[in-house]
């Protein structure tokens, strides 16, 4: 280990840490060449492939510091979108909630082999790596504040898209607008009670307020960019004789020509993942209007902020007092800037960055916001979310998808139509409790609760 | 270790593996790559379209790993299943299979798989019982 690897958490998060053995993942990131500080690790950790879920590593770029796309991931810039509107669950929300999740159910395409609400060529996609947001946008899908209120403004200017092939570009053609499967979803939830008043009025929430959560990432095209690049690094690991514990662990140094392609690929697919989150609130706008038969405008529904959990980027921090150019890996990890950082958004500067953090399905969601200390403590990084706790195999031994579709009926949380088989693989049994990540990442010093969330209504691939 | 050929499916916390075996290598991984289409659900009658997947790589479990996001990617981009997986040749650093494939009418019951990791790679001889293979997906 080039330096000591940290893990937040309380004891009982930790003891879990222990016994999943990442935190042998941990120490394994801790020998990346460049790695400063630390290689850390949130509440929610647990054992990936190479680098834990949970994971957050930085290298120095002007040390030899190295980029690794397993500290991003396959699903490049996965990430959470929270809407709000101006509807309270009482008496607004309530008596519509079976026609709203059957709408939802429709207007967002979802599963495997679906096709996104907007159909691209490859012309089109390459446009959408390029522009991110701005893409959709300039066709008339969303507004302007959609943009304003996305982490990186909707796009990372430095994306190349020249450096994702033709077969990433294939994959994504007929993606966009799509929520995808496995533990992506779409919930309609209810603003359950607000922790911090002052952050909480920033960001236009209030008790009682029926919001809409959208957790996907960048779909196939992502997926191909990390497949594609992480047999790149494979190669140029093996060649340059840098030694890794684990093969999926690939790296090159960020001065090398298979780093900057890959940096410039993955924010590119970055810009389409944030562009489909984009899309799919459009479908949610369609929805809310079919069913309250008043425009999107007129209901209030709005982007409090969308933030990526996926992701590597070029960052400055301050290490042993001195600023220093950082790549920053956030691997199932939020970035949380605290208060006055130039990045958060304008509206949030004051309170510090919102960070939306998703419950597993049927449990609560919570809005937090970085801490002044974050940055000190995790390079501005916290959970991601609950973080899984058992594997598929047994999740699906414990309970069945039907038996797990009623407990959420027994909830009074309404179902969109979905393949029950694959509901216990994604059951709250199979993830560790939210609450307690996230009580562990206050008392931390990373980021505080603002707010909690509870679903009533789920929509799933 | 059975020299019969197969398939199990190993537990991980967040993903999931596949463990191929068989008396010869390009059997191994015809295995592992029928148990990927088994997993998203897309294994599937025929008949269908016959058609080549040739992959490289520099080393045989990369080859292994190159193969299965070869599959996964033609599934996904042509939205296709597989009837017939049929591994032709098979060396440390290519391989050649003849694939058939069947167009999906409606969208698969499986899970979606997002690619072959090199996460635990291991492409394994065993004296007189033959070749086993692992690989990690991510799904």
């Amino acid at each position: 280990m080039r330096v000591p690897g940290i893990v937040f958490g309380s004891e009982e998060l930790i003891r879990k840490a222990v016994d999943d053995r990442a935190v042998e993942q941990v120490a394994n990131v801790a020998t990346l060449p460049g790695i400063v500080r630390a290689s850390y690790a949130m509440p929610d950790i647990h054992w990936g492939y190479g680098f834990p879920i949970g994971g957050v590593a930085a290298t120095d770029v002007e040390a030899d510091g190295v980029i690794s796309p397993g500290g991003v991931g396959f699903d490049i810039a996965c990430g959470v979108r929270l809407l709000r509107s101006e509807l309270a669950w009482d008496p607004d929300v309530r008596p519509l909630v079976h026609e709203l999740v059957t709408a939802l159910g429709r207007s967002i395409p979802r599963g495997m082999g679906t096709n996104g609400r907007m159909r691209l060529d490859r012309g089109e996609v390459a446009m959408v790596l390029r522009e991110g947001v701005r893409f959709p946008l300039s066709r008339g899908v969303g507004v302007k504040q959609d943009a304003e209120l996305c982490e990186d403004g909707g796009v990372l200017e430095e994306a190349r898209p020249d450096e994702v092939s033709d077969k990433a570009l294939g994959r994504g053609a007929s993606q966009l607008g799509s929520l995808g499967s496995g533990n992506h979803f779409l919930e309609v939830q209810v603003v359950e009670e607000i922790l911090e008043p002052v952050a909480a009025n920033a960001m236009g929430l209030f008790a009682g307020q029926v919001c809409v959560m959208i957790h996907s990432g960048s779909r196939g095209l992502g997926h191909q960019v990390c497949t594609d690049h992480v047999k790149v690094m494979d190669e140029l690991t093996h060649r340059l004789g840098i030694e890794v514990p684990d093969r999926q662990l690939a790296c090159a140094p960020l001065s090398h020509e298979a780093a900057e392609r890959y940096l410039g690929a993955m924010y590119a697919a970055a810009n389409f993942a944030r562009a489909n989150r984009h899309v799919l609130a459009d479908g949610v706008r369609e929805a809310f209007e079919g069913v309250f038969r008043r425009s999107a405008r007129d209901l209030g529904l709005a982007l409090v902020y969308d933030v990526s959990h996926n992701l590597a980027k070029i960052e400055e921090h301050e290490v042993d007092g001195r600023a220093r150019r950082l790549c920053v890996h956030r691997k199932g990890a939020t970035r949380a800037f605290g208060p006055g950082h130039s990045d958060v958004p304008a509206a949030y500067r004051s309170i510090g960055q919102p960070v939306v953090i998703p419950g597993s399905m049927g449990t609560a969601s919570y809005v937090l916001v970085g801490f002044e200390t974050s940055a000190a403590r995790s390079f501005g990084s916290t959970c991601h979310g609950a973080g899984r706790a058992m594997s598929r195999t047994k999740a699906k031994k414990t309970k069945t998808g039907a038996e797990v579709a009623r407990a959420l009926e027994d909830q009074g949380i309404v179902l969109a139509p979905a393949h029950t088989a694959l509901l216990s693989e994604e059951a709250p049994y199979a993830y560790k409790d939210v609450s307690e990540v996230v009580r562990s990442c206050e008392g931390s010093g990373l980021s505080r609760v603002v707010a909690r969330l509870r679903p009533v209504g789920v929509v799933k691939g | 270790m059975p020299t019969v050929a197969g398939y199990e499916l190993l537990e991980h916390t967040a993903d999931l593996g596949i463990r191929a075996w068989a008396p010869t290598a390009p059997e191994a991984l015809e295995h592992a790559a029928r148990a990927l289409a088994e997993i998203m659900g897309v294994a599937l009658p025929g008949p269908g379209t016959r058609r080549t997947v040739q992959v490289s790589a520099t080393d045989e479990p990369g080859v292994l790993v190159a193969f299965l996001n070869e599959l996964i990617w033609l599934h996904e981009a042509e939205s296709v299943g597989f009837a017939e997986i049929d591994v032709i040749a098979a060396s440390d650093q290519d391989l050649i299979a003849e694939v058939e494939t069947v167009t999906l009418q409606e969208a698969p019951g499986g899970l979606g798989v997002k690619a072959a990791t090199y996460h635990q790679l291991e492409v394994g001889r065993h004296p007189g019982a033959g070749v086993e293979v692992r690989v990690f997906l991510d799904v």
